[in-house]
This record gives C-alpha cells, sequence and structure tokens, in this order.
C-alpha cells in the first residue's frame, strides 16, 4: 500500500488572523511523525485544514492513495473521512449522551470500516479493556482518561489508513499521558498505523516519534529527521527547556 | 367523589388506552424535536393533514389504516422537503435559528391550517371502518375498538422506532447528531443528510398518527392547535429524544387524566399535563427517561 500525505506552503487563518504562513510537511506510510509546538502556534488549525475543516487560503494538501491522487482541499470533512483519513480531536468530542459502545459503533459509519467491524470492536476492547468493563455506560460519565481511550479507540473504529492525533495531553494528568502515548505506540507497532501526532508535551512525543517538525508562529522552524535529531535540536532546547 | 375501585379501574383502563394515544401523536415530534432539536410546532398541523388525506382517500374506498401506511412515504417526502428548507434559509445562517425556526414552523402550522380550510371547509370530517362504532367487552368493561387502534399504532411506532434507533448506524447518527455535528463528520456522515433523513422518517411517522387521529374522532383544521402543548409536553416529559420514554410519558398523562376527570369532571384535565410537567421538571430536569 503506497500511501502518502503532502502539506505544501499551506496558508491558513480566521478571519483577518492568519494563522499558518507557509506550511510544508510530508508524512510517508507507517511513519509516525509529531507536530510539536507551544499553544498557539497553528498546529490546530494544520489538523483541521487536513480533514477540511478549514480551508487553506494558499497552498495544496494532497493525499496519495494506492496510486491516485487526491486533493483535500476540494474535499467535505466526510469525504476526507471516506479515504481513510482519521482524527482524534481535541478535547474529545465524544457523544456524552450515548454509550461508550454506542460511540464505538458509530465510528464504524464509513462502509469500508463496517465492513471490518465485528474485527475492530474486538481489537478496540482488547486495547482498552476498562472500555469492556464499561461499554453499557454514558460517554459522558467517563473519566478524562478513559474518555480519551474512547476517543482513540473510536478513531480506530473508522479504520483509518493515515491517523490524525490533536494534543492527546490536554487536560490528562501526567499519568494519564504517559498511559496514552503508550497505547499510540501499541497501537502503532501492532496496527503499522501512520500517524500524525500534534503535541505540545515534547518530552511524551519524542517517545514514539520516528521523526518531526517544530513550529513556531504558524512556520516551520525546525526539521528533525529522526528522535535523536529532535532530542538534541537547541530550538527544542531553548522552548522547552529553557537553556 | 368517592372513588370505587371498579371505577378507578375502569380509569386506568380508559387511560391506558388514552395514553397510547397520546404518544403516538407525539412520537414523531420526539425525533424531530427530541432528537434533532428543530423547534418543530408544525407537527400536530402535519397530523391533522395526514387525517384529512386518510379522509381524502377514505372516500375511494381506503381503508383509514392502509390509507395511513399508504402515505408514509409521501409524507417521508414531504418531511425531507421541509427540513431541506428549513435549514437552507435558517438553520444554515447560525446560532439564533432556534427562535426564527420557531416562526417558520408556525408559518407552516398556519398555511396548512388555511389550506385545509380553502379545500374542505371548516366542518368536521370523519372516515367509516366497520371497527370504528364497535366495542370490545371484556369482563364488566367495554373498550371501543378505535382507542384499541391508538394502542396497537403506538406500540408498534414505539417498537420500530427503538429498533431502529439503536440498531441500524443511521440510526446511531441520527441520536448522535444533535450532540457534536463536527465530531459526527469525522465518522464520515453528513449532519444534513442525517437530519433531513430522520426528519422525513418523524414526518411519515406523523402519518400514520393522521390516520389514528381521524379513527379515534372527529377532525376540524384548527385541531393542531389543540395537541401542540400536550405533544410538546408528553416529549419533555420523557426526557428528549427516548421513543420507550414517550411511551410511558404518554401513559402517565393519559392514565393521570382519566382519574382527574372521573373524580374532579372534564374541565381539570387539561391542566394535568402542565401540572405534571412542571412536577417533574422541578425534580428531575432531563425528564423521566432523560439521558
Amino acid at each position: 500500500m503506497a500511501l502518502r500525505l503532502t502539506i505544501d506552503g499551506v496558508e491558513a487563518g480566521y478571519g483577518a488572523v492568519r494563522a499558518l504562513h507557509g506550511v510544508s510537511i510530508g508524512i510517508g506510510h507507517g511513519e509516525t511523525v509529531v507536530l510539536l509546538g507551544a499553544n498557539g502556534n497553528g498546529k490546530s488549525t494544520l489538523m483541521k485544514c487536513v480533514m477540511g475543516m478549514v480551508r487553506p487560503t494558499r497552498g495544496s494538501v494532497t493525499l496519495e492513495l494506492d496510486g491516485q491522487t487526491h486533493d483535500l482541499t476540494q474535499l467535505s470533512t466526510e469525504q476526507i473521512v471516506n479515504l481513510g483519513v482519521s482524527m482524534v480531536p481535541e478535547g474529545r468530542r465524544l457523544f456524552p449522551k450515548l454509550t461508550v459502545e454506542e460511540n464505538l459503533l458509530l465510528g464504524a459509519y464509513r462502509p469500508a470500516a463496517r465492513a471490518a467491524l465485528a474485527r475492530n470492536l474486538a481489537f478496540c476492547y482488547a486495547t482498552f479493556p476498562r472500555l469492556t468493563e464499561r461499554r453499557r455506560q454514558l460517554a459522558g460519565s467517563l473519566s478524562g482518561g478513559e474518555q480519551q481511550m474512547l476517543t482513540l479507540a473510536r478513531a480506530l473504529m473508522t479504520e483509518p489508513k493515515i491517523l490524525l492525533i490533536d494534543e492527546p495531553s490536554v487536560g490528562l494528568s501526567p499519568l494519564l499521558v504517559t498511559h496514552t502515548i503508550d497505547k499510540i505506540r501499541e497501537l502503532k507497532e501492532r496496527y503499522r498505523l501512520t500517524v500524525l501526532m500534534a503535541e505540545q508535551n515534547f518530552n511524551q512525543a519524542i517517545r514514539i516519534a520516528d521523526r518531526g517538525y517544530v513550529i513556531v508562529h504558524g512556520r516551520i522552524e525546525y526539521e528533525g529527521s529522526s528522535r535523536e535529531d529532535l532530542g538534541n535540536n537547541e530550538l527544542i532546547h531553548k522552548l522547552y527547556l529553557g537553556i | 367523589m368517592a372513588l370505587s375501585f371498579e371505577l378507578l379501574q375502569e380509569a386506568v383502563l380508559f387511560g391506558v388506552l388514552l395514553g397510547c394515544f397520546y404518544a403516538a401523536v407525539s412520537i414523531g415530534l420526539s425525533v424531530s424535536f427530541g432528537l434533532l432539536d428543530v423547534p418543530h410546532v408544525a407537527h400536530p398541523a402535519i397530523m391533522v393533514l395526514g387525517a384529512y388525506c386518510t379522509h381524502l382517500l377514505g372516500r375511494y374506498g381506503w381503508d383509514p389504516i392502509a390509507a395511513g401506511v399508504a402515505l408514509m412515504p409521501l409524507f417521508f417526502i414531504l418531511g425531507v422537503g421541509i427540513y431541506r428548507f428549513y435549514y437552507e434559509t435558517f438553520e444554515k445562517r447560525g446560532s439564533d435559528a432556534g427562535v426564527r425556526g420557531l416562526a417558520f414552523f408556525f408559518g407552516v402550522a398556519f398555511i396548512i391550517e388555511v389550506g385545509l380550510i380553502l379545500a374542505f371547509g371548516v366542518d368536521q370530517r370523519m372516515v367509516e371502518a366497520d371497527y370504528i362504532g364497535r366495542s370490545l367487552a371484556i369482563g364488566s368493561f367495554r373498550l371501543p375498538w378505535r382507542m384499541l387502534v391508538a394502542f396497537g399504532v403506538a406500540l408498534t411506532l414505539t417498537a420500530a422506532l427503538t429498533l431502529y434507533l439503536s440498531h441500524t448506524f443511521t440510526g446511531r447518527a441520527i441520536k448522535a447528531v444533535a450532540q457534536d455535528e463536527p465530531a459526527l463528520r469525522l465518522m464520515g456522515a453528513n449532519p444534513v443528510r442525517i437530519k433531513q433523513w430522520a426528519f422525513g422518517i418523524a414526518t411519515a411517522v406523523t402519518a400514520l398518527a393522521g390516520a389514528m387521529l381521524i379513527i379515534v374522532g372527529p377532525v376540524e383544521p384548527s385541531l393542531d392547535r389543540v395537541y401542540i402543548g400536550r405533544t410538546f409536553c408528553v416529549v419533555v416529559l420523557a426526557g428528549l429524544g427516548s421513543m420507550t420514554g414517550t411511551l410511558a410519558a404518554g401513559l402517565i398523562l393519559g392514565i393521570s387524566e382519566s382519574i382527574v376527570l372521573m373524580t374532579f369532571g372534564a374541565s381539570w384535565a387539561p391542566a394535568v399535563a402542565f401540572g405534571l410537567l412542571l412536577v417533574v421538571l422541578g425534580i428531575r430536569p432531563q425528564g423521566l427517561f432523560g439521558r
């Protein structure tokens, strides 16, 4: 399976405020790429550009999939999801008045996911045993950590070829952040998932990164081609460690 | 004033049938208002329209229940059309759609009412069928067949909608759509199409409720006004969007009204609905069966 997501020279914003100034990044099949940056630097906006939730004013977002090239800027969010691009949104966005299981089943809405429903559901329950215990409970009654697990599981139910994860650490305790990142690593290793993850928690994100980018004020300021590269970079030291 | 056991039994029995009738007239609204958050005050008017269409088909020899079922696909299309128009002109444009939407649906209700007056006049209309005048005797009680029709319609619609909403992909999407539209898009579903489809279903169900309405008693064009309060009361009492809750709330309302009717007289019965609503919302703001 050939897969490549290419973001080239993307500019985007909200009204008069420009959040992205010509951002170019790429993700290849089987890679885990992290997008590092503090709050308000454009990570979420970039994710939303890929999902068709924010339209770039300039630049291109293309997905190459099995020899076909799709221009994502011309497609609706639903169409993009139906190509196999899924996002775990920031702030979890569950359906609070539906049960855990109903949330998971909604993940399998798209036709390709329906076909794999039984296998994926079994996989999700095996990976997240807590969700099995709570399958009949309302999603809104879960703890923050459980909700993050459910959001992740629900995205896996969509049978994604590429998974975008926006700020998985927001609102979680340090222990739960570690747990969440461990789960993402486990999924990536067992599922051979292609992942683009936006995160401000550098020390956690670096644990699963194959490579990454640092975004500052809507510009890619640094591109690290390996985990070590990211770990040794001066800019990152300056931004995150203050030295 | 003294209520004998026999009389109470009769009141409860009649209350159950009346409650089923209330559930059947409200269940379409339980989808459109309860699940989709659309302020559909034209719901009873569409039901009266369904009753008149049943009356019209009755003139050509159609059985009213068969007519109600036959009208469902047509009303589905009507519902899709109404929602599409509402979406394009109101909902799409922003957050105060709720209040302006109310004006829109009042408009729809008036258009239907005036249309019916122009087409049929203001006289009462009814339908004929073998079972309408007859009763079923159980022990010392006599149950009118027309109320048993209401019983059947209510149970069928509740069961069908409950199964549809919990066991199909579209059904689950209908339950989710008002909770978080962008999140539903991320599942690969188009929220506008889902709502449009659901509104079609709600309207189709209302056609059958209309057929039941004219079986139970004669209808006239402004009959919808009587039902605006009661149907919204049942849906809110149930907890928005619960189908089995709608049946239960209908039953509670029917039985209490029936008992009040027998003990205090008919003039108090209309106060029961809102009295109950206030008490229940005071204790359980999410409604009896709301999540």
